[in-house]
This record gives C-alpha cells, sequence and structure tokens, in this order.
C-alpha cells in the first residue's frame, strides 16, 4: 500500500499510529486512523475540512490525548506523553495560525528554541555566566543563520508582533528549524500566504528534507503536494482512505470521488 | 534633625520595599506571565515568619499568641521570611498550575489570598490575630546603639542596599536565557510546549523567585515598621502592586522602579504627610483609591506601555560582551539592565 520512496532500501516508517481514535463530545474526528511516515521524505496529509488532519497532528504531538490507538516514534510508544516530552524526541510541530511569540525579537522567538540551555539554570546564570554567555553566542550564530535563509536577518531586532503575515509563516518555519527536529509536523504551512511565498516555502521544506528531516505535512493546495511532497495519504472522516503518490491517487475512484472530485484536475493544471 | 528628613527617609524605605516587591510581581505577570492575584498573600507571610522568627516567645502576660516564636539575628529572619514565601508559592503551584488557563488561575489565586487572610485573621494563635504582632525588635538596633530616629535613617538606608542587592539578582535573571524563555511562556505556553520544554517547571521557578521577593519585601516592611497585622495586607493591596507596575512600566525593572517611585510612594505614602485640607479631616486619604485609579486609566489612554517601556533585547546586547561589540566595530552598546 505504502509507496516505496525512491530509495532502494525499504522505507523506515519513523512516525506511525494504529487504530488512532479521538471524539469531541458526539462527534468523531479521528476513527481509526492508520497512518505511516517514512523517514527522510515529505509525506502530505490530505483530506476535506473536517477530515481529522488537524486533530491527528494534535495527536502525535501530544497536544490532545487519543481516546484509543498507539502512536509511534521510532518505535517507541509516544501515545498520551506529554508535549514537551515528545518535542525532546526530535517530533517537532508548526501551528495552522502562526503564533509567533509577540513579546520577543524575532531572534529571541529562535533563541527560545533549543531545550537544556545552560543559561536556563539559575545557577549557572549566576556562576557560569561565561559558559551561558559561549553557548548564547553559538545560538545567535546559527539563529543567524537560519535568518539569514528564511529572509528575516534584517527584522531580527524587531518585535515578532511587527512582523507581516507571510513573514510570521516563515518565522514559524524558521523558529522549527532552529529546534533541530527529526521529524516535522507542518500544520497548513502555507496557509493564507501570496503565491510566491508558497513556492519559497517550498524550497525550504525541501531544503529540510535534503538535509534528512521526515516532515509530514496537512496541506490543501494540491499543486503543492504534487510538487514538494513523495508520499500521501488521504484521510476522510477520520479514517486513514488511502495512501501513495499523488499521480498514483489521481486514478483512485475513491479518493476522486470523496474528496477530490472535479477540483483535483482544475488544480493541477492552474 | 527637622521631621521633614524623617518623612524623607520614611518614603525611601517605603521606594526600596516597593520596588523589591515591584521586581518579584514583574517576574512573576510581566515575565512569567502568572496573575498573581494572591502576591499580596506572599508578602504578608514573609512579613509574619521574619517577625516571629525575631520576637522571640511572647512575654508571660502580654496576651500576644504566635507560633514559631524564636529569636534569630535580622538578615536570617528576613532570608526565612523569603523562603517561608517560596515554600507556599510551591503548595499553590501544585495545587493550581498544573491544570488551569490563566484566568482560571487568577481567580483560584485571588481566592487563596482571601482564604490566606481569613485564617489569619481569625485563628488568633497563629499570628495573633487582628491585632497581629506588634513588639518585633528593631535591628541593630542595640548592637549600634540606635534610638527610633536614627534606626529610621539606619535602617532606610540599609533597605536601599538590599534593593541594589535584589536588582543585581533580578536584573540578571531578566537577562537572561532563563528570563527569555518566561517570556516567551507568558506570549504562547503551548508553543514553548512544543518546542521541548516543561512549562510547569518554568512557572515554577518564575513563582518562586517572585515568591522570594515578596518575602524580602514583606519581612523588611515588618522590621521598618516593628508592627503587622491584617489591616497592612487587605487583598485589594495586591492591585497597588499592579498599578505599579502598569504606571512604571511591564517588563522593565527600571520602570519597576518608576512605578514603585509614582504609585506607593508619591499617591500612597506622601499623603500620609501631607496636613489635612481645613474643614475636611482625612480626605485627602480617602482620596487615594480613586486618584491611583485615575492614573491607571490615564496611563493607559495616554502611555499603556508605562512610563518606561520593555525595549527590544538587540542581538547585541544578548551577547554582550565588550569583544563581541569591538568585532562589530560599533561602538560599544550602552550597558542597559533589560
Amino acid at each position: 500500500m505504502t509507496a516505496a520512496p525512491a530509495a532502494s532500501t525499504p522505507p523506515v516508517n519513523v512516525l506511525t499510529c494504529r487504530n488512532l481514535r479521538k471524539s469531541f463530545g458526539g462527534k468523531v474526528a479521528v476513527d481509526g486512523a492508520e497512518i505511516d511516515v517514512p523517514q527522510g521524505i515529505v509525506t502530505a496529509l490530505i483530506g476535506p475540512n473536517g477530515a481529522g488532519k488537524s486533530t491527528v497532528v494534535n495527536l502525535f504531538s501530544g497536544f490532545m490525548v487519543p481516546d484509543a490507538g498507539v502512536v509511534q516514534l521510532d518505535g517507541v510508544d509516544i501515545t498520551s506523553w506529554p508535549s514537551h516530552r515528545i518535542a525532546r524526541r526530535g517530533l517537532i510541530r508548526t501551528f495552522q495560525l502562526s503564533r509567533e511569540l509577540q513579546g520577543l525579537t524575532v531572534l529571541e522567538n529562535l533563541l527560545v528554541t533549543p531545550t537544556n540551555q545552560i543559561g536556563e539554570s539559575l545557577k549557572n546564570i549566576y556562576f557560569r555566566p561565561g559558559k551561558v554567555r559561549r553557548q548564547e553566542r553559538q545560538h545567535v550564530e546559527r539563529a543567524n543563520e537560519i535568518l539569514n535563509d528564511y529572509g528575516l536577518y534584517g527584522v531580527r531586532d524587531n518585535w515578532a508582533r511587527a512582523l507581516s503575515g507571510g513573514q510570521k509563516r516563515l518565522l514559524e518555519l524558521a523558529r522549527a528549524v532552529m529546534a533541530q527536529p527529526r521529524v516535522l509536523l507542518l500544520d497548513e504551512p502555507m496557509a493564507g500566504v501570496n503565491p510566491a511565498l508558497v513556492e519559497q516555502i517550498g524550497a525550504h521544506i525541501l531544503k529540510l528534507k535534503s538535509d534528512g528531516v521526515t516532515v509530514l505535512m496537512v496541506e490543501h493546495n494540491l499543486g503543492v503536494v504534487e510538487r514538494i511532497c513523495d508520499h500521501v495519504v488521504v484521510l476522510a472522516e477520520g479514517r486513514t482512505l488511502a495512501t501513495g503518490r499523488m499521480s498514483e491517487l489521481r486514478s483512485n475512484a475513491a479518493v476522486v470521488q470523496s474528496y477530490l472530485g472535479g477540483v483535483l484536475d482544475a488544480r493541477l493544471d492552474s | 534633625m527637622s521631621p521633614v528628613i524623617y518623612y524623607g527617609f520614611t518614603l525611601l524605605f517605603f521606594f526600596a520595599a516597593y520596588s523589591i516587591l515591584g521586581w518579584g510581581l514583574n517576574l512573576q505577570f510581566g515575565e512569567a506571565g502568572i496573575l498573581n492575584f494572591a502576591y499580596i498573600g506572599f508578602v504578608a507571610i514573609g512579613a509574619y515568619i521574619t517577625g516571629v522568627t525575631s520576637m522571640g516567645k511572647p512575654p508571660q502576660g502580654s496576651g500576644e499568641t504566635y507560633m514559631f516564636a524564636a529569636r534569630l539575628p535580622f538578615p536570617i529572619g528576613l532570608l526565612l521570611g523569603g523562603l517561608a514565601s517560596c515554600l507556599l508559592a510551591v503548595l499553590v503551584a501544585f495545587i493550581a498550575f498544573r491544570r488551569l488557563r490563566s484566568d482560571y488561575l487568577a481567580m483560584v489565586l485571588i481566592s487563596v489570598s482571601l482564604v490566606m487572610y481569613d485564617i489569619i485573621n481569625n485563628y488568633v494563635p497563629l499570628f495573633d490575630g487582628a491585632d497581629g504582632l506588634n513588639t518585633v525588635p528593631m535591628p541593630f538596633a542595640g548592637v549600634l546603639s540606635l534610638n527610633a530616629n536614627s534606626f529610621l535613617v539606619f535602617f532606610a538606608v540599609a533597605s536601599v542596599g538590599i534593593a541594589g542587592v535584589m536588582w543585581l539578582i533580578i536584573s540578571r535573571i531578566t537577562r537572561s536565557p532563563l528570563g527569555r524563555t518566561f517570556r516567551a511562556i507568558r506570549d504562547d505556553p503551548d508553543v514553548i510546549s512544543a518546542l521541548g520544554k516543561s512549562v510547569f517547571r518554568y512557572q515554577l521557578t518564575a513563582m518562586l523567585i517572585g515568591a522570594f521577593y515578596a518575602g524580602i519585601g514583606g519581612g523588611l516592611i515588618i522590621e521598618f515598621s516593628s508592627s503587622f497585622n491584617t489591616s497592612a495586607w487587605l487583598p485589594p493591596e495586591t492591585f497597588l502592586i499592579f498599578a505599579a507596575l502598569i504606571i512604571g512600566g511591564l517588563r522593565n525593572n527600571v520602570g519597576v522602579v518608576a512605578g514603585a517611585f509614582v504609585v506607593p510612594v508619591l499617591f500612597t505614602q506622601l499623603p500620609k504627610f501631607l496636613p489635612d485640607i481645613p474643614g475636611h479631616p482625612g480626605l485627602i486619604l480617602n482620596l487615594e483609591g480613586s486618584v491611583i485609579g485615575l492614573l491607571l486609566i490615564v496611563t493607559m489612554w495616554f502611555r499603556p506601555q508605562g512610563i518606561i517601556p520593555e525595549r527590544p533585547r538587540r542581538a547585541d546586547q544578548l551577547i554582550g560582551t565588550i569583544r563581541s561589540r569591538m568585532r562589530r566595530g560599533g561602538e560599544p552598546a550602552k550597558v542597559v539592565a533589560e
């Protein structure tokens, strides 16, 4: 079922879920979804509104606790772990709406990211200021490089709240990159941005892939999915409807009927 | 010396004490986003513990009753006051922080301060109920043979010194990566959690440091005035400190000092020394609440960021070494606390 990436070795699934269920009151959002995220490639999670995509992201990242089912990261059962513990294992998520830390500068938004900073301990602040400063300098250098890549270097000393909508989307991604993720969950990283920026964000995601990061992204723009995603998981009514390459899915009758319909060809042609 | 000078030193003392209280609440609320409506309760615990650990056992027949009586030297009693306040912070944090969002947390905290108030006011064996502690010795008065007036001058100056040390401690925290993580949690705890940091752990840390400041401030107040009872820490007193932060400049330790000068000193303590308006005894003091309220509204309207607003921390300040400044070739950045 799962489409193999171009590599000769069989795909290793970094992130998987089996029989995942979550309901809110009477509404079943995720109803037994089974998802495999192969290592080192970009996987898209698509489906109509209300299919449970964002809920899946929340369940994977520990922001919600599933009613049933198992989530595994590198074969380790992370079901019901608190979000910060999951993040420490290298799974970093972004949010559907940009959630920049408004009262911090753009640079500080990145600097706050690394875990286990020496300067986060009271003891070190007072008794090892040199060590704190050295690490801080390394972090600033790395953050400067990322900000440069993302075109945010010029505004690094500005309040994050003063950024434009598109810049906030870039900052959201840049902050996740600063966390050095192994697995990145992107919840609609291109929501509400102009076509030029869509290309730019797509290029950043491909760059992350070439750096060895595994990506799972929720995306509605099928043209983008076709271009940058190697593997697609279609979710409908909380269940996994189909998986495969986008080109294969275009000919899948169930997928076309449930979600894509006539929209698919129109979007792909545009 | 003329009485005016003593008034001046009294105001100087309150300036120092309220600066300390302001820094503590600023760390909790301004930096870490904990809306601590029980702050005055932490001040009170610090004051009571500092008091009872310096007064010794109540004299026979005095009718005073209180627990934890000891006769410890002043700095130790003061530290114990700060630590007792921290202990309360741990209790409150474990009860309230794990599950509650900030608005509900604020309601729980305001209840905490009301419950504390009722217990201390009514359970006389604890801290002598509504009568409170009235015979707190003047620290160092014996050693330095100070009378009531010279003690006032000595203690005001000593408090400024203590405030100076507290300033060095707090400004280093707010400048550090720890302070940055606090501010990030204030802005969006979910993001910080998604980045792998335990929000609870950091909020507990901020709560503890802030509580220590509250306890030290409270300890200084009881030592200065020799007495302390429940009328000194009615729960609304918390809002006086909040008003000071908002008017002075939230998230800026210098702004907090400005706020401590304007609200508790200029508009609360100073009017106590003003002569009555003829024919209207007590009018000035009764107007205090209204005037501070008005001041708050005017600030929100014309200068919502406060007298001395928070400034973005520039990259070169973050690294903050002379070497990196030289390398950049610019003139050395002005050393600022924030």
